[in-house]
């Protein structure tokens, strides 16, 4: 074992870290509050993604036969972490070269590749995730949303709800139910957010404008070509796509970033003397790094080709726990961070605290851990 | 010990509860962040709610009991400082009342508008002002606590002093708002038992699953025994009683406000269901007089010396 990055990977880090300095705003502390899915950010993502283009740190994990530089699990990684403990600059066209563009390579048509990857590659497309409806969430697989093929086309009709990004996204990447079979009736279909028969309504939210949408499809018609994979391959292609969102987003780094900014608006107050702030914040530093180290394991994993399943659910609530502390130790001792003292704050709040029900409930995560990785008996039926 | 509701109180409560029905409930699309209602607050003045620790057979568990019942309704109500802390210093204040830890000035402070007192409670003594435009910096406005808060950028040469014991009103703050965090642990419960308990996912409703009974029991548990620490701390006036009763409702503060935005699942994440509206202020009130660590220490101190 060894704990230190490469000489390699560290002057990664910096290029991008350089590459953040010298293009980000200088009031961008301040701009990044708005939501990654607000209007603002969304327009400003979409020119600050295709600087990153141009510099090559778009996607340079992506392997060579996509454009990539073939990079590596450890580079993604690296990436992720610059860019959310930045405010995410990328918006959510972080979604695009995460997990997105590696699914469209690996389930595609050729069609769909060459419609959709050369403008996420571009820093010009951004993309929402249509699975969750109004009774299914935790339990996905009771999706409703119809696909219904006639004369070659698919009309749809349904509902989803917390649709991020869904107001400004110019595709969806939509589950849909071809069959009864409960997960093997389920089909993805990729769907211009222009067709006829959609409507976005946004939610009013705590994490800020532009977030959740509830969508709507009323006889939405798109061609049978825009099916992805198989009728009834939706299950098999969005597992191996999850595993790629729940380490997504290294939120331990953001977490650990907004305490280290606590500490220090605490300490120029004179209000880190006493013993017991000390203790909170030592305990929230250890979860943060308890969560990275989790996180990375898992790295390790797709380093070494292995197969991930748990294990991402173990990482993800250990960054559940992570967040949680620190949320709650800016609250106690920095109440003023989110009533409008630190921009970076309330930024960090509004993301953190969706950790433990965004891509899937920690609950849930919980579930996973209980029967795969500690093996328990299940819960009769 | 008589630990049953005498006549007087359930009267009192009772009159609060029809006066307040209009305001129990709120419709799902139209709450914002901090909700207030000027009718509600005047029509509790007027009926000397307020007031009732002052009228003898009433007292302090009265006034405690007033801040609960009225912590439990999504429009938040300045009650907790009027009711219990400024009878003691001077019962003429103007209200609203924002009390203020001597040197905290960095922090919102809840309530706070021109023409609000603010009391200023520390080493010098307990001092007091009324706000003015000048001396006020809003907050930002989608500041997400469920109160109206702002905060203090400026505070006059001269204060009034009084002549109360600093400690006493320390011990008055910790009190009311160990009753108020009451309310509104009680608020939070009630509001996702109902959710969880009418949502379905897995063909069963949400509330059969076992690791949320025992998580939503386990918080019952600290709900209800917030109230009773409440209860016995304004009614016995320790200062021991008083720290723990707080400390204990802010830890269950941190407790229940995660669980329960977990349990509403993206539900929770919205500003169309009420939740929010009662975890915000909680998780406002573990900030209050430095925390459940400041409040360890205090009652440390007050138990062992
Ligand atoms: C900010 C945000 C962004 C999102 N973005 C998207 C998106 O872009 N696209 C999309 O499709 N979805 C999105 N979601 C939806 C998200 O995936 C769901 O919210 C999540 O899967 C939970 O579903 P639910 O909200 O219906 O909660 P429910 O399924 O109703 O569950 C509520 C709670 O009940 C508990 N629970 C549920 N099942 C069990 C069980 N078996 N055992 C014990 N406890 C249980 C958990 O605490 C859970 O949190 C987003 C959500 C949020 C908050």
């Amino acid at each position: 074992m060894q704990f230190e990055w490469t000489e390699e990977q560290d002057a990664f880090r910096h290029k991008i870290r350089d590459f953040l300095h010298a293009n980000l705003p200088d009031d961008w502390e301040k701009f990044s509050e708005h939501g990654p899915a607000s209007p603002a950010l969304t327009a400003f993502a979409r020119e600050f993604c295709v600087k990153l283009a141009d510099a090559g740190i778009l996607f340079p994990h992506w392997p060579v036969e996509m454009g990539g530089e073939g990079l590596g699990p450890w580079e993604q990684q690296i990436l992720a972490e610059e860019m959310w403990i930045a405010g995410e600059p990328r918006g959510g066209q972080y979604m695009n070269v995460n997990w997105i563009g590696p699914t469209l390579e690996k389930y595609g048509t050729d069609e769909q590749k060459k419609r959709y990857l050369e403008p996420i590659t571009k820093g010009q497309s951004l993309w929402c995730q249509g699975f969750s409806e109004p009774d299914a969430g935790s339990d996905l697989a009771a999706l409703r949303t119809r696909a219904e093929l006639k004369d070659g086309n698919y009309v749809i009709n349904g509902q989803k709800i917390w649709t991020s990004y869904a107001g400004l996204a110019d595709t969806c990447f939509l589950l849909t139910r071809t069959s009864d079979d409960r997960k093997r009736g389920i089909t993805i279909i990729l769907v211009p957010m222009d067709t006829p028969g959609i409507t976005v309504r946004q939610i009013p939210s705590l994490i800020g404008e532009g977030d959740i949408h509830e969508v709507f499809f009323d006889d939405v018609t798109v061609p049978e070509s825009a099916r992805f994979g198989d009728e009834g391959q939706a299950w098999e292609i969005i597992g191996y796509s999850l595993r790629n969102e729940r380490l997504g987003i290294p939120r331990f780094t953001l977490a650990r970033a907004a305490l280290d900014r606590a500490v220090q608006m605490l300490k120029d107050a004179g209000d880190f003397d006493s013993e017991y702030v000390k203790i909170e914040a030592a305990r929230c530093a250890a979860l943060c790094e308890a969560a990275g180290t989790a996180n990375y394991a898992v790295v390790q994993r797709r380093v070494d080709g292995l197969a991930i399943g748990a294990e991402s659910s173990s990482a993800r609530y250990a960054t559940v726990m992570a967040e949680r502390a620190v949320c709650e130790f800016v609250i106690e001792f920095l109440p003023e961070g989110l009533a409008g003292a630190s921009p970076y704050l309330k930024m960090h709040h509004q993301r953190g605290i969706v950790a433990g029900v965004a891509a899937g409930s920690a609950e849930i995560q919980l579930n996973i851990i209980a029967s795969e990785v500690l093996e328990l008996p299940r819960e009769p039926r | 010990m008589q630990l049953s509701l005498n006549e007087d109180q359930t009267q009192v409560l009772d009159f609060i509860d029809s006066l307040a029905k209009p305001y129990a409930t709120v419709p799902m699309h139209d709450v914002s962040l901090a909700l207030e209602s000027a009718e509600l607050d005047e029509a509790l003045v007027e009926n000397g709610f307020l007031d009732v620790m002052a009228v003898e057979e009433l007292g302090p568990v009265m006034a405690a009991l007033v801040i609960e019942k009225l912590a439990r309704l999504p429009f938040a109500v300045e009650a907790a400082a009027s009711a219990m802390v400024r009878p003691l210093i001077d019962p003429e204040l103007p209200r609203p009342l924002c009390l203020m830890e001597e040197g905290k000035a960095r922090k919102p402070l809840r309530f706070l508008r021109p023409g609000a007192t603010v009391v200023v409670v520390g080493p010098s003594g307990v001092k007091s002002f009324t706000a003015t435009e000048n001396m006020i910096a809003p907050a930002q406005e989608d500041t997400l606590y469920g109160y109206p808060v702002a905060f203090l950028t400026s505070q006059p040469d001269s204060m009034t002093s009084h002549d109360v014991d600093a400690a006493e009103i320390l011990r008055a703050w910790r009190v009311a708002m160990a009753a108020e965090a009451a309310g509104l642990l009680g608020a939070a419960l009630a509001s996702t038992v109902t959710y969880v308990s009418e949502r379905k996912q897995f063909g069963r409703p949400l509330a059969t699953f076992q690791g949320m009974r025992h998580r939503l029991a386990e918080d019952q548990v600290l709900t209800n025994t917030a109230y009773w620490m409440a209860m016995r701390a304004a009614g016995t006036g320790s200062q021991a009683d008083a720290a723990m009763a707080l400390h204990h409702a802010q830890e269950a503060a941190k407790r229940v406000c995660y669980d329960y935005h977990q349990f509403l699942g993206g539900m929770g994440m919205t500003l169309e269901h009420p939740l929010h509206l009662w975890t915000y202020r909680l998780k406002l009130l573990t900030a209050e007089l430095g925390g459940r660590g400041a409040q360890g220490l205090a009652a440390a101190e007050a138990l062992w010396g």
